[in-house]
């Protein structure tokens, strides 16, 4: 496994957020939360929202988090467990532009965009649980993240993560998936369906939706994903250590009020940080710092036996060219290669620092995240892989193409020990130029339109479809009354 | 030491970003009689040497910002000297702040050190402020222009409800508004009539210049 942060180091890191959290406090935007705080021990100035904590509250909270975390799908084939010791991986999230399929052209994403999206990421198996890649731009803004939970169901029967935008869409999104499982009592029992997240506001500050959506996942007890936000050079320390000391401490914070509010919540501990480019003033998230941050997180995460959640494939590049590519793999592959329980991005199809969406670019990401599985599987070494056998019925001189021992064991395990392409070019100079001379974007281009011509998911049960479509009607209609 | 040579070292301290050395400098070269023009001349200078490398990618944001927090060590010295004879000379003042739901401060904060540094004055209402507020401090500061920081898509529409406030209070015509932010598109400037549209700091200064000229 690859680490780069010795145990000595990954101490004193813990220790620095320890102080961190101790000596300077963290910021709740939010009079209960802060209430909430104090009666649990801590330390806190009502006027300056200003909560710090002491290490026995840390690691109370701690020993109260589960080490591993379920997710669970519309169709239980695709429940996934977080913190079994196997690398997960999962598409990007909201982008608010497109590259049009057709014109190539930018443009502003639309609902439409994101049931394809979420489509391509039904179909990619690499994808194992499903953002919404889209945030549609054609929806009105009140009404916006349940119209996206609604599509996402709509189109995969994969477990489907979800961003609330405030406290009144957090509490819909929950009577949504009230109507998937079927009725409160079943909800109460399989919250996992859902999950909720918390992400700073750094330097250590979460601001008050963020808080006021913690302190409602105590009565659900939701799985959640911790991550601080910090941009090292900005918004923590330009030095790795510093920031990795500070992001820390901003996600103990979180879990901490998660576990305060509902012991037992079980918490995803990660990372969406990166360092800010000090020339252009834009976050660098195709880095080789936010790869060594994510497997930093990781490391940390494991520390604290809490599975990891990173940011990994996100990529700086316009369009989908090189630089995509390189940053995308760059990332991903340092992060599956630390043994990242959940790697988010990795399957990624957004340019532009999560700005554009690109289809093309979705499917360069699968190919790469197909690339990454294959080489963290590493290599198998038992009596059979050895092959000792068949090395001594082919002999000198033989050929594991002609000896039929050989040709048998080769097909019983060519597609485990040797990795397929979908989209990416081996072909013999000949023939490659009488198919059209391709590169890998146009062969991309072609295995996004064919999956979306003819992949249909599983679809929704009818009375629950109805039942959601009705519910935001309700609610669209409630929003037009007090507008 | 020669006169040219403590505001050759002034604005060597701007460039270099050492706000101590630029006041000290500042103060001597008071002393010695200097014309507090001459003095603020070597400040500006040694800001607009440190944006150009900007612009060329040869210095960092941290440098630009440090030679902007060199300028105003500066120029709070020089201030009660210059009384009335740099009305001209400065580009005016522009209130700033990042709109209602949006806590995010960094690119805010970007583009107030880079408009201070060209010499605007910066009244910074900070993150997350109510359309009233702004509306309020509009009417309490009478600023040149308006400066509307929104990070994320979410937040953009109340960019829109600003501009919108403005227009109700009757005072939208007495102040420029200037929008800017990661998502944010000089459509969306055009759609929400706001007076201009800075996708990034560097461009941010040239911008607030340019809407203010129309006056």
């Amino acid at each position: 496994m690859l680490e780069i942060l010795s145990r000595d180091d990954i101490y004193r890191i813990h220790m620095a957020s320890l102080e961190i959290l101790e000596q300077v406090g963290v910021v709740f935007k939010h009079k209960e939360a802060l209430r909430i705080f104090e009666d649990a021990g801590a330390s806190v100035d009502h006027t300056k929202e200003l909560v710090k904590m002491p290490e026995h509250l840390v690691k109370w909270a701690l020993g109260k988090t589960p080490r591993q975390v379920d997710l669970l799908a519309r169709n239980p084939r695709h429940d996934l467990r977080l913190g079994d010791g196997h690398v997960h991986y999962t598409n990007g999230y909201g982008a608010d532009h497109v590259l049009d399929f057709e014109t190539g052209q930018r443009r502003e994403s639309t609902i439409k965009d994101l049931e394809n999206f979420t489509r391509m990421a039904d179909y990619f198996e690499n994808v194992e649980y499903v953002y919404p890649s889209i945030f549609p731009r054609d929806v009105p803004k009140a009404i916006v993240d349940r119209c996206i939970y609604l599509a996402l169901l709509r189109n995969t029967s994969k477990h489907c993560a979800n961003s609330f935008l405030d406290l009144d869409g957090f509490r819909d999104i929950v009577k949504m998936a009230t109507i998937l499982v079927g009725d409160e009592e079943e909800f109460a029992r399989k919250s996992a369906i859902l999950d909720t997240n918390a992400t700073t506001a750094p330097p250590l500050k979460y601001a008050e939706h963020t808080v006021a959506c913690i302190i409602e996942n105590g009565k659900y007890k939701m799985p959640a994903t911790i991550h601080s936000a910090a941009l090292a050079g900005a918004s923590a320390p330009v030095t790795m250590a510093g920031t990795l000391a500070q992001m820390n401490a901003e996600n103990l914070a979180a879990l901490v009020l998660y576990q305060i509010v509902g012991p037992g919540t079980p918490i995803i501990y990660g990372t969406i940080a990166s360092n800010l480019d000090l020339k252009t003033g834009i976050p660098a998230v195709g880095s080789p710092e936010c790869g060594l941050i994510n497997v930093a997180l990781v490391q940390i995460a494991h520390q604290y036996n809490l599975p990891s959640y990173g940011t990994a494939g996100v990529i700086d590049a316009k369009i989908p060219d090189e630089q995509a590519a390189v940053e995308t793999l760059q990332n991903v592959l340092l992060t599956a290669l630390a043994g990242g329980d959940f790697i988010h991005d990795a399957v990624y199809s957004i340019l532009e620092t999560g700005l554009t969406a690109c289809y093309e670019q979705f499917v360069v990401g699968y190919e790469i995240v197909n690339r990454v599985k294959r080489i963290i599987q590493g290599i198998e070494v038992t009596d059979e892989t050895l092959a000792l056998d068949i090395i001594k019925d082919v002999g000198v001189e033989g050929s594991y193409l002609k000896q039929r021992s050989a040709l048998r064991h080769t097909r019983k395990h060519l597609l485990r020990e040797h990795w397929q392409p979908a989209i990416s070019d081996r072909l013999p100079r000949s023939i490659w130029t009488g198919k059209g001379s391709k590169t890998m974007m146009q062969n991309a281009r072609e295995k996004a339109r064919e999956i979306l011509e003819t992949h249909n998911p599983e679809p929704l049960d009818r009375d629950v479809q109805a039942r959601l479509d009705a519910f935001i009607k309700g609610i669209a209609k409630k929003n037009l009354e007090q507008d | 030491m020669a006169s040219e040579d403590i505001l050759r070292m002034l604005r060597t301290a701007v460039a270099d970003g050492d706000p101590e050395r630029a006041e000290q400098l500042t103060r001597e070269a008071l002393t010695k009689g200097e014309p507090p023009l001459d003095v603020l001349d070597s400040l500006v200078t040694g800001v607009r040497e440190l944006g150009e490398k900007f612009g060329k990618g040869e210095v960092f944001i941290p440098d630009l910002i440090m030679g902007g927090q060199a300028m105003k060590a500066g120029s709070d010295v020089l201030k009660p000297a210059l009384k009335g004879q740099d009305k001209e000379r400065m580009l005016g003042t522009i209130l700033i702040g990042t709109v209602k739901g949006d806590v995010h401060s960094i690119g805010k904060d970007i583009v107030a050190t880079m408009l201070e540094s060209e010499g605007f004055e910066i009244r910074d209402l900070g993150e997350d402020v109510p359309d009233k507020v702004f509306v309020e401090k509009v009417k309490e500061l009478t600023p040149d222009a308006l400066g509307l920081s929104s990070l994320m898509t979410m937040t953009m529409p109340a960019q829109r409800d600003v501009i919108d406030a403005l227009g109700r209070d009757k005072i939208r015509s007495n102040v420029r508004v200037l929008i800017g932010g990661a998502p944010t598109t000089r459509q969306w400037a055009e759609e929400i009539a706001a007076d201009g549209w800075a996708g990034d700091a560097v461009s941010a200064a040239k911008e607030a210049r340019r809407i203010l000229a129309k006056n």
